[in-house]
């Protein structure tokens, strides 16, 4: 076993080249417990991931035996600390093959990793009637920012179609990039499809055109190895808690040009190199966009959770999710009362679907009765939700810790749904 | 001021049923009465956004008519479970004056005991009783402006 294993928290579950489901599921405590008097089946970790002991072990070490604040104090708990997340830093970019962990910006989620963006290069580098391109399948949080922008300085929102099997098209796609379009802003994987979008060519058509590209990998480092200079991503963006991690900490790539030309985002401590009433200068990045005390212990927790996924590798994670989806597309398919929405050929673990004639609601809710937790609604995307001409799906988001076993359960839920509602 | 008991017979019936029943059976019991609702047609044309009440999940729609000084309800939703949940919410308290409604609380809903059963905060019970609390309120003062014109 290698050092980063036995430092993660990570006892070997793919030695022999193999992956051993049961044993990456005694790594994660909830897995364990039971809902309605089933034992859970958590299909939901497209909204948020659940936490190996790894993680939660991680926390509570810095909260009950390392705690204080960083980059301050001249005192010992400090420093100590202070080098270790920094060294969190180091591990988000040696995960996503940045250059250097100065182009790895602490935000508190995807969101505000989005709109940081937005607010800072937006305002300086965009100005009224450029275009801000994305997809016909962003989450909200890949809209809404653009369109603040767009009621702020009048840039235009401009938007990709997709085709029927929620594959963007890329001819429509190059079309789009022509004329006033200054900025490309563009999920990697849908949140809602599955889809893992062509990032490597949606960066080089845009580069060609000398049009930056941020992409959201809110869904698509959960499911896949990213490499962000394989990629020439200007900004890549995701968060923690998808990603096996705690809540409120997120991450923003960027090239380090960009982000030197960039102005702060919010103002505060930390951010500072000198402050007098009549003037204040403002720290190198990745610090100057840190306004404020940082997250520490979640960043902890993400350090812990990227060792975890590292240690497993994610290659090895994707080989299972694929076994696992191919599985459940099958099941869900040889069902006749199940339309199961989005059919790319590179698509990540993620299945929407509706029930003929049921609500989504009543399948979920039924669902829930067998202790099998999914998500049903939007899913922050009502954009995409018209565009496939439904109120709503049921999405099962599977993870590394699900089973083919689990996926029989749901199906057999539901049957039970097709009885209970036909 | 208290709700006279005979008004909350309907209430007292459902939170009776559901005592008996353990959770599972509770849930098909809620669906029953989704699927007995539709027996009595809810008026097509109310189903518009002016009789909506917005959630994420689900659709729900709330008909008023006043009754002298009590407020009849009648409810609808797209999904068969929501729909048992507000037929269960505008039975229990339809004839009840405006200040009667107002005296209805969450430990009502809670009295129901359908805990976790619902996901009530997504079906939103609590949300049903204050539209319908503020329905009638509404009606009350339209008919007050109404007897003033006179």
């Amino acid at each position: 076993m290698n050092e980063l294993a036995q430092s993660s928290g990570f006892s070997g579950h793919n030695v022999e080249g193999g992956f051993d489901v049961d044993r990456v599921r005694q790594d994660f405590p909830i897995l364990g417990r039971q809902v309605h008097g089933k034992p859970l089946v958590y299909f939901d970790s497209g909204a948020s991931a659940q936490k190996p002991r790894a993680v939660i072990d991680a926390m509570t070490e810095v909260l009950e035996a390392q705690y204080t604040n960083v980059h301050r104090g001249a005192h010992y708990l400090s420093q100590t600390l202070t080098d270790r997340y920094e060294g969190v830093r180091e591990k988000i970019a040696a995960f996503l093959n940045a250059p250097s962990e100065n182009e790895i910006v602490i935000t508190r989620n995807t969101t505000e990793a989005i709109n940081l963006v937005a607010a800072t290069y937006g305002r300086k580098f965009l100005n009224k009637g450029d275009g801000v391109l994305i997809s016909d399948m962003e989450h909200h949080a890949n809209i809404v920012p653009w369109q603040l922008l767009r009621d702020e300085i009048g840039i235009e929102l401009k938007v990709a179609p997709i085709d029927d099997r929620g594959v963007l098209d890329m001819d429509a796609y190059a079309a789009l990039l022509d004329g006033n379009t200054k900025l490309v802003a563009m999920t990697h994987c849908s949140n809602v499809l599955g889809t893992m979008l062509p990032g490597k060519e949606i960066v080089r058509l845009a580069h060609e055109r000398g049009i930056p590209v941020l992409l959201d990998g809110s869904q698509a480092v959960v499911h896949s190895a990213v490499d962000v200079q394989d990629l020439n991503a200007d900004f890549y963006v995701f968060t923690g808690h998808k990603l096996y991690g705690p809540t409120a900490i997120g991450v923003l790539y960027g090239k380090a040009d960009l982000l030197a030309q960039m102005p702060p985002y919010q103002g505060g401590g930390d951010m500072i190199a000198t402050v007098t009433y009549e003037k204040t200068t403002y720290q190198e990045p990745p610090y100057r966009f840190e306004a404020g005390t940082p997250p520490i212990v979640e960043a902890i927790g993400l350090g812990a959770a990227i060792d975890y996924v590292s240690a497993i590798g994610m290659d090895a994670i994707a080989a299972h999710e694929k076994a696992l989806l191919a599985y459940a597309t099958e099941r869900l398919t040889a069902m006749p009362d199940i339309r199961l929405f989005g059919s790319a050929p590179e698509k990540a673990a993620i299945l929407s679907f509706v029930q003929d004639g049921i609500h989504p609601f009543d399948t979920a809710a039924t669902l829930d009765r067998a202790g099998v937790a999914v998500r049903v609604g939007q899913h922050c995307a009502e954009p995409l939700m018209a565009r496939l001409g439904v109120d709503g799906t049921v999405r099962a988001s599977l993870a590394m810790y699900n089973t083919s076993g689990e996926i029989d359960t749901m199906i057999t839920a539901l049957e039970r749904a097709r009885s209970l509602f036909g | 001021m208290t709700i006279a008991p005979e008004k909350l017979a309907q209430y007292d019936e459902y939170v009776e049923a559901l005592d008996l029943l353990d959770e599972e059976s509770r849930f098909e019991y809620i669906i029953d009465i989704g699927k007995r609702a539709d027996k009595t047609p809810f008026p097509a044309e109310c189903m518009d956004d002016a009789h909506l009440m917005h959630g994420c999940m689900s659709k729900v729609w709330i008909v008023h008519d006043p009754n002298g000084d009590s407020h009849i309800f009648r409810g609808q939703s797209d999904a068969i479970i929501v729909k048992g949940l507000v037929s269960m919410m505008t039975g229990s308290f339809s004839g009840l004056t405006s200040e009667e409604l107002a005296e209805v609380t969450l430990d009502h809903v809670r009295g129901l005991n359908l805990g976790a059963l619902t996901m009530q905060r997504q079906v939103g019970m609590m949300a049903m009783l204050k539209h319908m609390q503020k329905l009638s309120q509404r009606s009350d003062r339209t008919a007050e402006t109404l007897r003033a014109a006179d």
